[in-house]
């Protein structure tokens, strides 16, 4: 299955900076996902079709909310200084972890 | 990636994440939880300082003589702290309205 790692920010504008330093990272590693950005409004709107949910600090606020009427989705936000140093390859590892525990979870059931 | 660039990227995501403290604190104390809603709030000053502070750079670099190029992302990155910045000023605003409802 094509794995969607789908990032939300404000306007999805400084993020797609942050989507190509992971798809370079995703390069270096041999890894091909398909990575994109967007703004937090369409997040209803793609978050079920995406694999991993990234949300960029500025947008942060609305992460406890969707952990509790989305249970299901896996996302978490970007740390701070991740986001502010373009950290490409944290991002994926940090994508990436998310989706090895939802493997995790497929074995175990 | 260029120096101002990264700077642009470190004022984007410090003065967002406290926009997005100041805001979180404002849930917080809605739902009457102070003590967080303060917690929040300092977090976001934190975090508003830090960004404050890598803007600052650029300023005394523009006095040095020594001209920042503008572009769209720096651009934003300043629209970034305006609104993380007033955000700052009503979230504490608000904490304090909610605690005058309250209390009532």
């Amino acid at each position: 299955m094509n794995i969607k790692i789908a990032l939300f920010c404000a306007g999805g504008f400084s993020t797609s900076l942050l989507v190509n330093k992971m798809k370079e990272a995703a390069a270096a590693k041999g890894k091909e996902y398909d990575i994109a950005a967007y703004a937090v409004t369409q997040i209803e709107e793609i978050g079920p079709q995406a694999s991993v949910l990234l949300i960029g600090p500025q947008v942060r606020y609305v992460v406890d909310k969707l952990k509790k009427e989305h249970p299901a989705w896996k996302l978490t936000d970007i740390p701070m200084h991740m986001y502010g140093t373009m950290d490409g390859k944290g991002a994926i590892e940090l994508a990436e972890k998310l989706i090895g525990e939802e493997e995790t979870w497929k074995e175990q059931n | 990636m260029e120096g101002t660039e990264l700077i642009a990227f470190n004022i984007i995501a410090t003065v967002g994440t406290a926009r997005s403290s100041y805001i979180s604190a404002i849930d917080a104390a809605a739902e009457g939880n102070f003590e967080e809603a303060e917690k929040l709030i300092k977090e976001g000053q934190d975090a508003y300082v830090e960004g404050h502070d890598a803007h600052a750079k650029l300023l005394t670099q523009t006095a040095q003589g020594n001209a920042v190029t503008m572009d769209l992302l720096l651009t934003h990155a300043e629209d970034q702290l305006m609104s993380a910045e007033a955000f700052g000023i009503l979230a504490e605003r608000f904490v304090t309205l909610y605690k005058k409802i309250y209390n009532k």
